[in-house]
């Protein structure tokens, strides 16, 4: 019974995650801009990544990989979307078309660049 | 008196006096100048001789400097002009005998090889058998690699470490960004450092929060895979390379100004130059003492305890050094020119 539950709790997270990164790989290859392209790469690496690796910590031998896989999980999140943040601020820094813009509301006056 | 004596002087009288001698003063005015006045110099013979001997030497010694620089300006440019093709040829020549000499012999051994993927060779069955069943006994490690790479064959690892260093020098000679004679920063740092600003991540605060919460765990995992590298899979090369991934977060993060603070080109030198020292000089000691199993005086522990193993843990402790180094060293100068 435990078997059975472990075994679908595992399969569950782990197609769940598949079909969110196939979704992801798919997004990326499909759009043109760059933030178009780096938020469908992010989506895929924070949760399809996440639903894998909880599906693994399902099926997990003893509880060190457990916490490994947990510190792994902790690591991507953090990874991942400091990674998406960065590449959409060199885009809005670099790209003209977004200093034609006037900055939204309630971001902080930027010091000049010299 | 004086009054007396000129009125004396000036009466009628002496004045038609002195009318009537006039000749005969003006005569005594001669002789008493002649007198009063020095003799002309005498002309001095061996003085003239000396002066004119001098007058030869310094032109002579400004001569024989003239031709030093002469000689010099000409070597000079000889050294420019054809000496330079002439040392280039030789450098080739002596590049080309030994790049040839270096061929015949790894050719030369090459054919006197087994066939590779041959099943009757020694290397293919008795020294991985060895590895395998007396690898735990001789070298201490739980981990074959670690016992391979560290003990049965340290002697490459050395060179690999080495090789790794000396390719840190030269990236750090071809890019590195030099101040100028008077120690201010040359253009092409300024230049650098506002494309920097421009480009780069600078003050985010995002980053810079991830950065805090990840960097002491890359840096703790990083020191964790190399102290276990004889009891796991892992070492001084993997953990050295995910310790500098940790230092390489913290320079984005916090840019080169703090990062600088523990981190500087001499810090690359002396860390990278006391590993390496002290790898060759440990491995020197255990070929000395026969290398192969024999008792060197280095406990091996028992195996599956931290401390065992002897020297696979300090040398993995080095190479791990020498690799974080390295790596970190090259983004650096990759990024900006400089630490």
């Amino acid at each position: 019974m435990l078997d059975w539950l472990r075994f679908l709790l595992t399969t569950g997270f782990l197609l769940s995650g598949i079909i969110i990164l196939i979704t992801s790989v798919i997004g990326v290859y499909k759009f043109d801009y760059v933030l178009n392209r780096m938020h469908a790469a992010a989506m895929g690496d924070t949760l399809g990544l996440l639903f894998c690796l909880l599906g693994l910590t399902f099926s997990a031998p003893d509880i060190w990989t457990v916490l490994k896989l947990l510190l792994i999980i902790v690591f991507l999140w953090f990874a991942s979307p400091v990674n998406s943040h960065l590449i959409a601020r060199l885009e809005v820094t670099i790209n003209p078309m977004w200093q034609q813009l006037p900055p939204p509301p309630g971001t902080p006056a930027e010091e000049d660049n010299e | 008196m004086s009054k007396r004596r000129s009125d004396w002087e000036s009466r009628p009288q002496a004045r038609v006096r002195r009318w009537f001698y006039k000749g005969f003063l003006a005569l005594d005015d001669e002789i008493a100048e002649k007198i009063s006045s020095p003799p002309p110099p005498r002309f001095d013979y061996e003085e003239a001789l000396e002066a004119q001997q001098a007058a030869i030497d310094s032109r002579q010694h400004e001569r024989s400097i003239a031709i030093e620089r002469l000689d010099q300006h000409n070597l000079l440019v000889w050294m420019r002009t054809r000496g330079r093709k002439a040392i280039s040829r030789l450098y080739v020549a002596l590049a080309l005998v030994l790049g040839l000499m270096m061929m015949v012999f790894l050719l030369e051994t090459v054919a006197l090889m087994p066939r590779f993927g041959d099943p009757a060779t020694p290397g293919a069955n008795e020294v991985s058998a060895r590895y395998i069943e007396k690898g735990l006994d001789e070298t201490g490690a739980v981990n074959i690699v670690a016992g391979m790479i560290l003990d049965y064959r340290a002697f490459d690892t050395l060179g690999e470490s080495t090789v790794l260093f000396i390719a840190a020098s030269a990236v750090l000679i071809l890019l590195r960004i030099d101040h100028d004679k008077e120690g201010n920063p040359a253009q092409e740092l300024i230049a650098a450092e506002s494309d920097d600003r421009h480009y780069e991540p600078r003050d985010d605060r995002i980053l810079q929060g991830s950065a805090m919460v990840l960097t002491p765990i890359i840096l703790l995992y990083g020191i964790y895979i190399i102290l276990n590298g004889h009891l796991s899979p892992g070492g001084g090369f993997s953990g050295g390379a995910i310790v500098s991934a940790g230092l390489i977060l913290y320079l984005v993060a916090f840019g080169f100004e703090k990062a600088g603070r523990f981190f500087t080109t001499k810090t690359f030198t002396w860390v990278s130059f006391f590993s390496l020292s002290f790898y060759a000089l440990a491995k020197a000691y255990a070929f000395y003492m026969g290398a192969n199993g024999l008792p060197s005086g280095i406990p091996l522990g028992t195996p599956g305890a931290i401390l065992s193993s002897g020297l696979i843990m300090p040398l993995n402790i080095a190479v791990g050094m020498v690799v974080a180094c390295t790596m970190y060293v090259f983004y650096a100068l990759f990024r900006k020119g400089g630490l």
